[in-house]
């Protein structure tokens, strides 16, 4: 069962967001504005943050599309692992809404949240095993060091046991939250629940 | 507007600048994942449309210039470069390349690179003042929203283009 994780600021627990722009009222969205937050994500028409974005609908529908593709398609690497991936992500960028988020997403595909601690406590050492500590490390060098991923990140990660096609839906999850972190972190921000 | 998918005209970016073609295992991995590159290709033509107001289309390419060099990212930063109507001899570019943002004279430019650097090399550093100083140089909210996923899109396919550089080379391909 999941347990309340609290480490440098990140946490498991469901966090609010808020936006520092004004909204898209939804009495005043147009009708293609409405079919793309329902396309979006179920709880885009009461999220600050989709009725933010839908400001520019068609750029919110691909990116949408984009995401959904990343971080549900079946195949290719485990659905966990992708989650695992976002919340190192989110945790190396400070984006702690996301990294909430993503960390909740993980313990419920993968019924443990180890590795989770292990990333909030102290990303760089996190990984339960050698398959996990290579996603982990190329998690952070693509986020920190996008120039230059030399030829060792990749064996290291084919040495665990990752397919190409693997390889690519991990570089894929890393990029997308490249995206979705500095949205969140720079057009609103978390709302902890009241203690 | 409309709200069906994009339909592609022109070719897939990130295979062009990657040299990523069909034939090649590479590319059957990608094309595995075809809903991913339809997005992506269509996030970026979405983002770079004559059709969101508020942000001029050579502002974004400016934009994208700009957050190439600082993230950096080679190819993607030459992708941009080639399609500016401003050359390097050209003053603003200068002080651009030259990353003196407060020297630009335009106080719009100014807040808009001052946020792209905010977000490609820091997006922590990022907080509410920030922001508002976009809506305070004259921009409406629409463009403030279509300038942040632009510049988090950047982010996105820096990544992703070195990621597959990396991929490409790695396997000899």
């Amino acid at each position: 069962m999941s347990t309340l994780l609290e480490s440098h600021g990140f946490t498991n627990a469901t966090l609010g967001w808020k936006a520092w722009l004004d909204t898209v009222q939804l009495d005043q969205a147009t009708p293609a504005q409405m079919q793309v937050l329902e396309s979006s994500h179920p709880q885009a028409k009461v999220s600050d943050y989709y009725l933010l974005l839908v400001h520019q609908a068609r750029i919110l529908e691909q990116r949408s599309t984009a995401f959904n593709a990343i971080m549900y398609a079946p195949g290719g690497l485990s659905r966990a692992e992708r989650e695992l991936a976002s919340t190192v992500v989110s945790r190396v960028n400070g984006c702690v809404y996301c990294a909430s988020v993503h960390a909740q997403r993980f313990e419920q595909l993968a019924k443990r949240q180890d590795v989770i601690a292990q990333v909030f406590e102290d990303q760089a050492t996190a990984g339960t095993n050698a398959r996990e500590r290579a996603i982990v490390a190329f998690s952070i060098e693509l986020t920190l060091q996008p120039n230059d991923i030399p030829d060792s990140s990749l064996q290291r990660l084919a040495d665990a046991g990752l397919s190409d096609a693997e390889i690519l839906d991990l570089i894929h999850a890393i990029a997308i939250f490249a995206w979705a972190n500095r949205l969140m972190l720079n057009l609103g921000e978390p709302v902890f629940p009241a203690s | 507007m409309t709200t069906t998918p994009a339909t592609h005209t022109g070719p897939d970016v990130i295979d062009h600048l990657v040299g990523i073609v069909p034939g090649q295992p590479l590319h059957t991995v990608r094309h595995q994942r075809d809903k991913v590159v339809h997005a992506t290709q269509g996030s970026y033509e979405a983002l770079l449309s004559p059709d969101v107001e508020g942000l001029s289309v050579q502002e974004r390419l400016l934009v994208g210039w700009y957050a190439a060099r600082l993230t950096p990212c080679p190819a993607l930063e030459q992708h941009y470069a080639s399609q500016l109507d401003i050359d390097e001899s050209d003053a603003v570019r200068h002080t651009i390349a030259q990353d003196q943002l407060a020297s630009l004279p335009d106080a719009r430019l100014r807040a808009i690179l001052q946020f792209v650097r905010a977000l490609i090399t820091k997006p922590i550093s990022g907080d509410q003042a920030l922001l508002h100083t976009l809506p305070a140089a004259g921009l409406s909210t629409p463009a403030v929203v279509a300038l942040a996923q632009w510049i988090a899109f950047l982010s996105y396919q820096g990544r992703l283009v070195t990621g597959l550089q990396a991929l490409k080379r790695w396997r000899g391909q």
